[in-house]
């Protein structure tokens, strides 16, 4: 009997011993503690979304920085402060274009791991949360996963459209400090498709974007509906991977897959849900700072909160020859204002004209200006827009519909003040227009590069000519230590 | 009020003090008669035996009554067998019936049956002859203390050579019956033993016991803080000092002190800050265990990361802090043992890798109440000898060969001289201000240390006080440290003891507002310090520089501000603490053999920092007008520090025969914590107002810091020395420790050491030979080190509070969690040999050690696409091999005059045997800052290679300074020569591991009066001279610089240079021309005391009356001219003592 006592105490003391050792950081807090709450959940979710717009991913360099560089839509001084010169001549031995690169892989690694934590967590403690806020956190985490898998592939592998068969990165789904085997990159786009195609299951019934009444507006309008629920956690959801956000990235990455049809489905499914109103023109071209929709705010369908970094964005784009512009004749040409483009809002809306004493003439990008007492909308990184959705439509619908896909490119075209429609003849026209408008749509969002890159066509240059499109140029090299420490 | 409630008890007690002592002895009656009843015994005895021996009667009778036999067992020999048959006989009766026609006798004393040969038979037929000598004689003595006359009963007299003796009685007296010739031995605990020869003329005796000669009591054992261990049975390898014997080293820094005893105990020297009284020494006992874990900071060897290496301290059986030691009062110390090898420190696992100290304080005596004062007058001087720097004259000569004069920008070659003619002006005219003196004062700091002490056997108090000032060189700096504490004991038995002590201790530190030191080197001599009117000018000059560079930043001007504007500001840097310290131990002695001791303390401490930065201050000087509201700043910090340790011991040490076995078995818990919350804020009007209130706003962007930290720790440990006729030694321990720092698959660490040892000096074959003498030593173990901040085990999350996301805050990972982290271990081997030749007069002790570290904590780098970019693991082997050499010698040694030299010298070999890929991407890292670093380009950065030490130096090889053209020629790895420096052929150069260094001294005590030398010396090893690179070739012209400059520089064609071409303003890169032999030798402590005679301060009503007067770092010598206290300078320190009790 005595000697059960003491083996119980004895257990019990070791037991209480290795509790008592568990020594919990305050000002940190552990995993463990993080995920024992539903709150816990939410911030590991929003702290994903945090690391996406720091300055080395989605907050700077991915939406302004070094892919526009890249697609040649900045003009440089003979200074060169930001030191983009060598990454614009596709100098990838310039130590400050791989300090840039490297930050971006080791970003969006970060963030992935963040994802696969939450997940991870999301199995083991699925008692702690409602149903309801399970599948969205799940949904947007699956996604996010996706997402930033997807744009780590656009930068460091080759296109599919070139090289299917070439190494893609690898496509990290659990945490741990061993590497991740990488697949090819249709292996790789494979399972960036299928953790969309699970999330877009999983969110659908929950994501309250879903709703009827859920239509797109400005947070100055007196009944925002995006911001009408009692959580600040299901508000904007504009700026999280909602229902709509997937299946633009569905979408775009089916596209980049080549797989039309499926491309068109997901991309009629951001049209048609009526969600997102084209900006009227009369919020474009408003004079009043206050009342100005600079970025076209109703059409995003997906976007990056990055509020805080109004002056970081506001050094880069309105700081004089010191900051990021385009000389004024590359600007014009871009524009294609001497014929097309000479009603097009957007040039004269997103450009400010700054005259150079003893250099040149430059345009300053005014897209991301912000009014310094109030602005109509916050301060967003678009990451998807309704555009994109009638470009992608328009190369889906092409081979099957030309006049409807005309259609598409045309809408888009008119509701940035271009009223005479375009008359395509055949699919490389559409092709050259859709770029084009792209170029035009998405200066100063990062994304362009990667149009390029998926059609594995030649750069157009500010001066009109182009650069071939090759894999040196598309296909960023790895990070050296990931090359060192990885075993690929 | 209180004052007549005291005195009508009093009274009242006085009235009935009679009724009070009887009722007392009633109690004590009462209670005597209960212990001997619980105790079983009875005054009756019942006994039937048939034929037994008679010592297994006495055993009987022992048994009912608790009386003791004391007997020698050959004078039983002819005893008969006895038959007895009692029924509740008294034990006389019984007695006397075994001792019926018995050879022997008996005596009843005290307990104590003493069993004695019966006095000559009466003579039945006497063959008596006249030449015989009888054959036993009676002695009759009395033992008597020395001091006081006093009976001392219970005293063992012992005829040497037999078991036989007897005890002495109540009144000191005995007798014992001894054959003539013999030698009695008296001894009695506490009192030295007395030898006494039994002649037939000296039947009667008064034996003289004096009180044990309280001259070296710590050298008898080692104190580790869990149990005291016999040092001449121990093996383990610690050296105790004893308190006394600190302070005539260094009265003010202990720990400075301590190094002069054993010198593998290292206080590295901080060059950049000198003697600052408020920078913590860095300290290490034989060598680095731990690698510096950077954040990827690049490290030169000035910024060494923080303590990593660091022993554990433990006061009174307790942890404390390395701060908690710096301020300690030397006074209330005991002693100090310092424990290094395996089998003296395994009993602190975790914690035990880099050594341990252990210190006791001083227990209060009993007696009357007894006053013990202390008073030190101490002054220091800047001690500014490694300066050498120009005097206006030739300054202004320095910067004409420098070409400053040259046009520059607007100012046309008219415009430039006539600044230099300025300047020319002001040295005619004599202005030639020593720039370096005036931060600096020579200062008084004084300490009264008070210790109260006093009561009875039963009840013992202390009260400590001390007020210590210790202002430093650098005007309004200074530590300042008051402190309280009280000590009281009780015993309300022989078996049990409780004693708690409660501390208090204030310290204040100030920085001084003058700024760092280095800013006064810098300025030039020719400037004067005040205008004409005596005022103090902030600005002083202005120059235009041409930073090479094109467009607008090509012209820069810079202005040069008066450091010494400085100290007319309100501007303050404190930092003080409140400390508090309760603890209690209780003592039970379970039996003469055996002890349960327990200890709990808890230690609270509060920090405040704040530190106040004038808005005129310099720094302020160039903000521009729309900063205006910046200027001025405030830091605040405060930081609540607790601990709490408990430990449990029981002790076992017991004498059987030949055997002799000390075992310690315990248990220890430690909890750690520590909040600190810190703050920022600016824009102050004026420095009248300086209360952080006053402040305008926080900076741009920052935000309150707030952190926590908080480490748990328990062990339970087991140690066993044993010994074999004090011949053969083995130490054996073993200890279980949990960390919370270990990772969650790894809790708990086990440790171990064993060591064996042998004293040859009490093998026959070297008795009464030269050697007094010779053991030998060995130990081994595994002890292991967790000095890496808490929870690098675990995933942690951080919050971004400061950027929210538009749907709330988020969580970011932060590091991934090695749960499978361990601590680091270190294998240690040593092996000693102690000889004493002519009783000790000749002392040699050396070891030999080795300790191989493997596990040790490094950054793994992880590719990238995990997620994270390194994460913590045990990775990486070091060694250090060592040898510890300790000479002592007591040249003369009679009644007036003694006179003993000393010399221990150490030396430790570092080498790393394996790192992790993140160390090496570290020196890829370091190449480049090396290139990219304008301020590090000069300095050789630390770097890890296998197969090097920490101390390795890094640099390019250099052939000198070609004297053709002044240019510097390297030589490449290829062993080709060019004169461009490239990274790539950076290799070692030099190591800074001296051959050995130690101390030196001798020790003269002539009467009362003793003198104390030590000196410090440092050969063999290498250093970087960095003020070669910072103030002769890189320095800036138009600053004052090292003398060098003007006279070692090249400066035309043919010169046969050390330094490069005195105008070529680029920049020198480190290179191993600024290598150098670095010899010290340093006069480190004078001490000279007198002890009055009893004669002198019996007059003045005290017990002793002691003088002293200390002189600390008064002379060095260097075999390279570096500057040293670069940002604060060395000090001279000289202390007068006075210390007497009464």
């Amino acid at each position: 009997m005595s000697k059960h006592i003491w083996l119980i105490i004895s257990v019990l003391l070791l037991s209480s011993c290795k509790k008592w050792l568990d020594v919990k950081p305050l000002s940190q807090v552990s995993e463990d503690d993080l995920f024992k709450t539903e709150a816990g959940f939410e911030e590991s979710l929003n702290g994903i979304y945090t690391r996406c717009t720091r300055t080395d991913l989605y907050g700077s360099e991915l939406s302004f920085g070094f892919p526009e560089v890249l697609a040649q839509n900045y003009t440089f001084p003979p200074d060169d402060n930001q030191r983009y010169q060598q990454t614009a001549n596709y100098n990838y031995l310039d130590p400050y274009f791989i300090a840039r690169k490297d930050a971006a892989w080791r970003g969006l690694y970060n963030a992935i791991v963040n994802c696969n934590l939450l997940l991870q967590n999301l199995e083991e403690n699925k008692s702690v949360l409602p149903e309801d806020k399970h599948a969205l956190i799940k949904g947007e985490a699956l996604a996010l996963r996706a997402y930033l898998h997807f744009d780590a592939l656009r930068l460091f592998a080759p296109s599919f459209k070139n090289n299917p068969t070439e190494k893609g990165v690898p496509y990290v789904t659990s945490v741990s400090n061993k590497v991740t085997t990488t697949l090819t990159v249709s292996q790789t786009l494979e399972k960036i498709i299928n953790d969309l195609k699970e999330a877009k299951e999983i969110i659908r019934p929950v994501d309250p974007i879903r709703a009827a009444s859920y239509v797109a507006g400005y947070p100055t309008d007196v009944n925002d509906v995006e911001r009408a629920d009692k959580s600040l956690f299901l508000q904007n959801r504009r700026h999280r991977m909602n229902y709509y956000a997937i299946c633009g990235t569905l979408a775009r990455v089916c596209l980049y897959m080549d797989k039309k049809d499926e491309a068109l489905a997901n991309a009629l499914e951001v049209i048609e849900s009526n969600t997102f109103p084209w900006t009227n023109s009369a919020a474009f071209i408003e004079p009043d700072p206050t009342k100005k929709d600079r970025i076209l705010y109703r059409e995003l369908v997906f976007a990056w909160y990055i509020e805080d970094l109004a002056q970081e964005v506001n050094l880069r784009f309105n700081s004089g020859a010191v900051g990021l512009y385009i000389e004024n004749n590359a600007g014009n040409t871009l524009y294609e204002t001497g014929s097309v483009g000479a009603e097009d809002n957007r040039f004269k809306q997103w450009f400010r004209l700054v005259s150079g004493t003893n250099t040149m003439d430059r345009l300053e990008l005014q897209k991301y200006l912000r009014d310094p007492q109030t602005n109509r909308h916050y301060l967003v990184a678009p990451a998807i827009r309704l555009s994109e959705m009638y470009y992608i439509a328009a190369e889906c619908t092409y081979d099957t519909d030309p006049a409807l896909a005309a259609q598409y490119l045309n809408t888009v075209r008119f509701n940035r003040g271009m009223g005479v429609p375009l008359t395509i003849s055949n699919k490389d026209e559409l092709i050259q227009e859709l770029v084009k408008e792209a170029r035009k749509e998405f200066y100063g969002e990062g994304q362009i590069f990667y149009m390029y890159k998926r059609l594995h066509r030649s750069i157009a240059t500010q001066l009109g000519g182009s650069i071939p499109a090759s894999d040196k140029i598309f296909v960023l090299p790895l990070p050296n230590d990931e090359i060192e420490f990885g075993n690929p | 009020m209180i004052f007549t409630i005291l005195c009508q008890a009093a009274r009242r007690m006085a009235k009935s003090k009679t009724i009070l002592v009887m009722k007392l002895t009633a109690i004590l009656l009462l209670a005597g008669f209960l212990q001997v009843s619980a105790a079983g015994f009875t005054q009756t005895i019942s006994l039937s035996k048939q034929n037994v021996s008679l010592p297994k009667v006495f055993r009987e009778i022992k048994k009912q009554t608790g009386y003791v036999f004391f007997y020698n067992l050959r004078m039983l020999d002819k005893a008969h067998p006895v038959t007895i048959n009692v029924k509740n006989g008294t034990l006389k009766e019984v007695l006397e019936q075994c001792f019926a026609d018995q050879p022997v006798t008996y005596r009843i004393i005290n307990k104590t049956i003493v069993v004695t040969e019966r006095p000559a038979p009466p003579p039945v037929a006497p063959p008596v002859t006249t030449d015989t000598v009888p054959s036993t004689i009676e002695v009759r003595g009395k033992v008597l203390d020395d001091a006081t006359g006093l009976a001392v009963s219970g005293a063992n007299i012992v005829v040497k050579g037999s078991n036989t003796g007897v005890t002495s009685g109540a009144d000191g007296s005995f007798t014992l019956q001894v054959k003539p010739g013999a030698v009695l031995v008296i001894s009695f605990v506490g009192y030295d033993n007395k030898e006494v020869t039994v002649t037939p003329a000296t039947t009667t005796l008064t034996v003289r016991l004096a009180l044990k000669a309280n001259k070296e009591p710590m050298v008898e054992v080692v104190v580790t803080g869990y149990q005291q261990i016999r040092k001449e049975s121990f093996t383990g390898n610690a050296v105790t000092v004893s308190g006394e014997e600190l302070k005539k080293v260094n009265p003010q820094n202990i720990l400075q002190a301590i190094q002069a005893f054993d010198p593998s105990f290292q206080v590295a020297q901080n060059n950049l800050f000198g003697s600052n009284p408020n920078q913590l020494p860095r300290v290490n006992v034989r060598g680095a265990t731990s690698l510096p874990s950077g954040t990827g900071e690049i490290l030169t060897r000035h910024n060494l990361a923080g303590n990593v290496n660091l022993p554990t301290f433990i006061l009174d059986g307790y942890e404390v802090s390395l701060e908690k030691v710096y301020d300690l009062d030397p006074n209330r110390i005991e002693s100090v043992t310092i424990l290094k090898d395996a089998a003296a420190t395994t009993v602190y696992g975790s914690r035990a890798a880099n050594g341990v100290m252990v210190i006791t304080t001083k227990a209060p005596q009993e007696g009357k109440l007894q006053v013990t004062y202390n008073y030190d007058l101490n002054i220091t001087g800047p001690d500014l000898t490694d300066y050498h720097v120009l005097n206006a004259a030739e300054k202004l000569e320095y910067e004409w060969l420098a070409g400053l004069y040259e046009p520059v920008q607007q100012l046309s070659r008219d415009d430039q001289e006539e600044r230099y003619y300025a300047k020319k002006r002001n040295v005619v005219a004599g202005v030639n201000t020593y720039w370096l003196s005036q931060p600096l004062r020579t200062t008084f700091g004084q300490k009264h240390s008070m210790f109260i002490e006093g009561g009875s056997p039963i009840v013992r108090y202390g009260i400590d006080l001390r007020y210590h000032t210790m202002p430093g060189v650098m005007k309004g700096s200074g530590r300042d440290r008051y402190s309280l504490g009280t000590v009281l004991s009780y015993a309300p038995t022989k078996k049990f003891l409780f004693r708690n002590v409660l501390s208090v201790t204030q310290v204040e530190g100030t920085e001084s507002p003058y700024g760092s030191f280095l800013n006064y080197v810098r300025m030039n001599p020719y400037y004067p310090k005040t205008d004409s009117a005596g005022r103090i000018i902030q600005r002083v000059d202005d120059w235009t520089i041409d930073t090479r560079q094109s467009g607008a930043d090509q012209y820069r001007t810079e202005t040069v501000l008066n450091p010494l504007y400085e100290g007319t500001l309100n501007s303050f840097n404190r930092t003080k603490y409140l400390e508090v310290i309760e603890s209690f131990s209780a003592e039970w002695n379970i039996s003469r053999s055996l002890r349960l001791r327990s200890l709990l303390s808890l230690t609270k401490r509060k920090y405040n920092t704040d530190v106040f930065q004038s808005p005129f201050s310099n720094e302020f000087y160039d903000y521009p007008a729309d900063r205006m509201d910046e200027r001025g700043s405030y830091y605040f910090r405060n930081a609540d520090e607790s601990a709490f340790d408990g430990n449990i011991t029981l002790t076992y040490n017991r004498q059987l025969g030949d055997h002799f076995v000390n075992l310690a078995a315990g248990a220890n818990i430690r909890t750690y914590s520590i909040d600190s919350k810190s703050l920022n804020a600016i824009g102050f009007s004026n420095d009248r107002f300086t209360n952080i209130g006053f402040a305008n706003r926080f900076p741009e962007g920052s935000s309150p810091q707030g952190d926590y930290a908080l480490e748990r720790l328990f062990g339970s440990f087991l140690s066993v020395n044993y010994s074999m006729k004090n011949k053969y030694l083995a130490d054996l321990s073993v200890r279980m420790d949990g960390s919370s720092k270990f990772g969650t698959e790894n809790k708990t660490a086990p440790f171990w050491a064993l060591g064996v040892g042998w004293n040859l000096h009490y093998e026959p074959f070297l008795e009464n030979t030269a050697i007094s003498q010779l053991k030998l030593r060995a130990s081994t173990g595994q002890t292991g080190d967790v000095s890496f901040p808490p929870y690098m085990a675990q995933t942690t999350y951080q919050y971004y509070t400061s950027n929210w996301y538009s749907t709330g805050v988020g969580a970011v990972v932060n590091n991934y969690g090695n749960q499978a982290l361990q601590w680091q271990k270190t294998d240690n081997y040593d092996v000693g040999l102690d000889l004493g030749l002519f009783r000790d007069r000749i002392y040699i002790s050396s070891r030999y050690y080795y300790k191989l570290t493997h596990g040790l904590l490094a950054d793994i780098m992880l590719p990238p696409s995990t997620g994270f970019g390194s994460y913590k693991e045990n990775l990486g082997d070091m060694e250090n091999t060592g040898i510890e050499l300790n000479l002592k010698y007591v040249a003369v040694r009679n009644r007036n005059l003694v006179v003993s030299v000393f010399a221990n010298m150490a030396r430790n070999q570092n080498k790393i045997l394996k790192i992790s890929n993140a160390l090496k991407a570290y020196n890829d890292k370091a190449d480049q800052e090396q290139v990219s670093n304008d301020n590090l380009k000069g300095t050789p950065l630390l770097r890890f290679n296998e197969g090097q030490s920490l101390n390795t130096i890094y640099a390019v090889r250099s052939l000198g300074i070609d004297p053709e053209n002044g240019k510097e020629i390297f030589l490449k790895r290829d062993g080709t020569r060019t004169y461009e420096w490239d990274v790539k052929d950076i290799v070692p150069v030099g190591d800074n591991t001296p051959t050995a260094y130690g101390y030196f001294g001798t020790n003269v005590s002539w009467k009362g009066f003793l003198l104390n030398l030590i000196f410090y010396t440092r050969f063999g090893g290498e250093e970087y001279n960095q003020t070669l690179v910072d103030r002769v070739e890189n320095a800036d012209p138009r600053y004052n610089v090292d003398s060098r400059v003007l006279s070692d520089r090249w400066k035309q064609p043919g010169d046969k240079a050390l330094y490069k071409n005195i105008a070529d303003l680029g920049t020198s890169f480190a290179s191993d021309r600024f290598v150098q032999k670095d010899n010290v030798l340093e006069l480190q402590s004078v001490y000279l005391s007198y002890d009055f005679a009893k004669k002198v301060y019996s007059k003045l009503a005290m017990k002793n009356l002691r003088l002293s007067f200390t002189m600390n770092d008064i002379w060095r010598w260097s075999s390279m001219r570096i500057e040293r206290g670069i940002q604060y300078p060395f000090a001279r320190s000289f202390t007068f003592s006075i210390q007497t009790s009464f």
